[in-house]
């Protein structure tokens, strides 16, 4: 009797394994820990409650956020089959090409999402994840300070007086949405408590200098408005030019002058967060996932309400945010290929990215899509609108060295800023390093 | 009771295994890709080159300012550590001996992870939500910047202090407690005073002890990496950069694995050195 009961009891495990391994055919390794895991679980539910049944249901797993790519990059080097579909971004994309199979999505996925966004995953030409959420900037500013320096003349007239002093010429306020970088200089220094002390916050602005590659992000669209670029036509750098001088030297008078927090040196998103919310900050560049979270009155009560965002100002050459996606694509070592391909052309179609949008993510879709749930996640409108109008990768932003590019140009200049190095020092150094590292 | 060579043998393999496959397959490992040209895509067939890593690796200003950094950071931080426990295991000897579970407050700092403590002071520290801020603005109308790159140095070698100060002290005051009390009767005895007692008696029983904490310390603090990565990353400009983030960056950020692994294999026979400079030092003062 006892035999009997082993035996059936080992049976009963085996086919409970087997049952398992047939139901969880796909593993998709996913953002962690924001509205891109929740939105994902939310499409995985439906997905496999539909397409699923037939296809190959989808677990998921998710590391911890910090460290996740260097995590990611060990993985895939060692072959890992743990995971079927893994998480890419349009800067990493060249560095995890040679672990990731190149996909053919339905036609469908042009109509989704348009060429631009479509790029923002692909690597020499090949399409290697599903795009999605994309992120870019936002000029964040405080829209009942600004009001109040368009209409009160007391403001205007200290506003021009600080621009002459502190810019070289006397400029008048101007609505966001028409700011030049000069213009959110102006108004930075003008909330400024150490320059203005009748400033009502303590400080213009709030800059992400921390070295970090994502800082560098941030900071782009000031270089790449005044017409900087990576690497020209024929592949050589050229990052030692006026126009990422300019964007580096704007950066370092708002430091200098004190516009920013003091320990800006060490703030990145969060940081700069905290010091928006608090409401001692009147403009903030940042990314735009943040609005949500500054908007929300339970969690910044000081901001809540009172919130305007507009693209990044412009420069001589035109208005610019940086873009980059979060994308799924296919591990080359998955075991699984054909249902995660399958899993992979549902997501890229409307129905799925609808539900994704709807369930926290953030998507960049064909406007016939996005007006759909415009109700419910109005900010996608701005998103999509402010992508194809002003988004923008460096030529070399999606190649194999694009994490190593970022994480040097952090470096060098962050110490810029810092002090600890000139800006020839630190333009000569990144020049040199990029030239290595595209050999 | 005699044991046989077969029943040491026997006794032993099991930790001889342990230390082979944990420690002995990865230094192996680490040896071959510090001489080879390696890369995250060719891992499992790496390309044999020499001594070129090694060259690079010393050739890079980047490591030896990473040296500099570690070396001030390490020194600094177990020297302050060392007096600071020492003045505590004295001081607070009496009251330790009388409430023995006041030791196990004391240590609580170093029960938590340095990244866990690095993150704790990132919030701390912040300008618009750190406790220690908001009160410096309102009782003075201002706040350093704690992680600004003209202070960050001092915050970081302060918080590190702050956590493991508690390791040097446990340590410490075990020794202090174990003077025998005739050594001090004699000493008074002899007229010594309480100065005298402590720079002549006390303090000379104590110094293999107090050595030995140092050289913990040191070495702890010199391959520093957790609470300055969460806290300042390597800092602006790469001015907080220790040896261990050096080789962090190298490998997954660079992607120069024999150049981190050459750095690393550096580090490691530093660290080997230092060790058997202490073996030495200790047998020394064991015979005399």
């Amino acid at each position: 009797m006892k035999k009997m009961s082993t035996k059936l009891g080992l049976v009963l495990l085996v086919s409970l394994f087997a049952v398992k391994s047939l139901w969880a055919q796909v593993t998709v390794l996913g953002w962690p820990g924001g509205p891109e895991e929740t939105a994902l679980r939310k499409a995985v539910e439906v997905y496999n409650a539909g397409p699923g049944k037939s296809n190959g249901s989808v677990n998921l797993i998710f590391f911890n956020r910090d460290g996740f790519w260097d995590k990611l990059q060990a993985d895939l080097a060692a072959g890992t089959t743990e995971f079927d579909i893994n998480l890419t971004a349009t800067y990493a994309v060249g560095r995890y090409a040679p672990y990731m199979q190149p996909l053919s999505l339905p036609s469908a996925a042009m109509d989704v999402f348009g060429d631009k966004v479509l790029k923002t995953m692909q690597f020499e030409g090949e399409q290697y994840g599903v795009p999605t959420d994309l992120s870019l900037h936002f000029m964040y500013y405080r829209n009942d300070l600004i009001d109040k320096l368009l209409s009160d003349a007391g403001w205007k007239k200290i506003y021009g007086e600080i621009s002459q002093k502190y810019l070289g010429k006397t400029l008048a306020p101007k609505n966001p949405d028409t700011w030049n970088w000069e213009d959110y200089a102006a108004t930075a220094l003008f909330f400024t408590k150490s320059v203005n002390s009748a400033s009502p916050t303590r400080y213009g602005t709030v800059l992400q200098m921390k070295n970090l590659l994502f800082n560098m992000m941030i900071w782009h669209s000031t270089a790449r408005s005044h017409g900087g670029e990576w690497l020209d036509a024929n592949g050589n750098v050229m990052v030692d030019s006026w126009a990422v001088r300019q964007g580096l030297q704007l950066y370092k008078t708002l430091y200098d002058a004190g516009a920013s927090p003091k320990d800006s040196t060490s703030y990145e998103y969060a940081e700069a967060n905290a010091a928006f919310g608090s409401g001692q900050a009147a403009t903030m560049l940042q990314w735009n996932a943040a609005f949500g979270s500054l908007n929300n009155p339970e969690e910044n009560p000081a901001v809540a309400g009172k919130i305007g965002t507009v693209a990044p100002p412009a420069g001589p050459a035109g208005r610019v945010t940086h873009i980059h996606g979060l994308g799924l694509g296919l591990n080359k070592n998955s075991k699984n290929k054909d249902a995660s391909i399958k899993f992979l052309n549902w997501l890229s179609g409307a129905a799925a990215m609808e539900t994704y949008a709807l369930g926290g993510g953030s998507p960049a879709m064909a406007k016939s899509i996005t007006d759909k749930i415009s109700g419910d996640r109005p900010d996608l409108i701005k998103l999509g609108d402010f992508a194809g109008s002003y988004g923008f990768v460096m030529n070399g932003g999606t190649s194999a060295s694009a994490l190593q590019i970022y994480t040097l140009q952090a470096e060098q200049f962050t110490g810029y800023w810092s002090g600890t190095k000139s800006l020839d020092e630190a333009l000569q150094a990144t020049s040199k390093g990029m030239a290595d590292l595209l050999k | 009771m005699q044991v046989s060579s077969k029943e040491k043998f026997w006794l032993t393999a099991p930790i001889t295994f342990f230390l082979l496959v944990m420690l002995g397959f990865p230094l192996l490992l680490d040896l071959i890709y510090s001489v080879s040209e390696v890369t995250f895509e060719n891992l499992l067939a790496p390309r044999l080159q020499g001594f070129e890593n090694y060259f690079e690796t010393l050739q890079d200003p980047t490591y030896w300012d990473a040296l500099a950094f570690s070396l001030k950071f390490g020194l600094t931080a177990s020297l302050v550590q060392l007096f600071l426990a020492l003045f505590l295991a004295i001081y607070l000897e009496p009251l330790l001996a009388r409430h023995p579970w006041l030791m196990a407050v004391l240590m609580a700092p170093m029960m938590v992870a340095p990244a866990l403590i690095g993150l704790m002071y990132r919030l701390i520290l912040h300008e618009f939500v750190g406790v220690i801020p908001y009160y410096l603005w309102e009782w003075v109308g201002d706040s350093p910047a704690f992680l600004g790159t003209e202070n960050a140095f001092l915050t970081l070698v302060t918080i590190e202090i702050l956590q493991w100060t508690p390791f040097a002290l446990l340590i410490l005051y075990t020794a202090y407690r174990s003077i025998p009390s005739h050594l001090r009767e004699a000493a008074r005895m002899d007229g010594a005073n309480s100065l005298q007692l402590l720079m002549l008696v006390e303090l000379p029983y104590m110094m293999p002890v107090i050595l030995l904490t140092f050289f913990i310390r040191f070495i702890d603090s010199f391959r520093v990496f957790d609470n300055i990565y969460v806290l300042v990353g390597s800092g602006a400009g790469g001015t907080s950069t220790s040896l261990s983030i050096y080789i962090y960056k190298a490998f997954f950020r660079g992607g120069n694995i024999g150049q981190a692994v050459a750095a690393s294999v550096l580090l490691f026979l530093a660290a080997l050195l230092l060790i058997a400079l202490l073996e030495r030092f200790s047998r020394r003062m064991e015979t005399t």
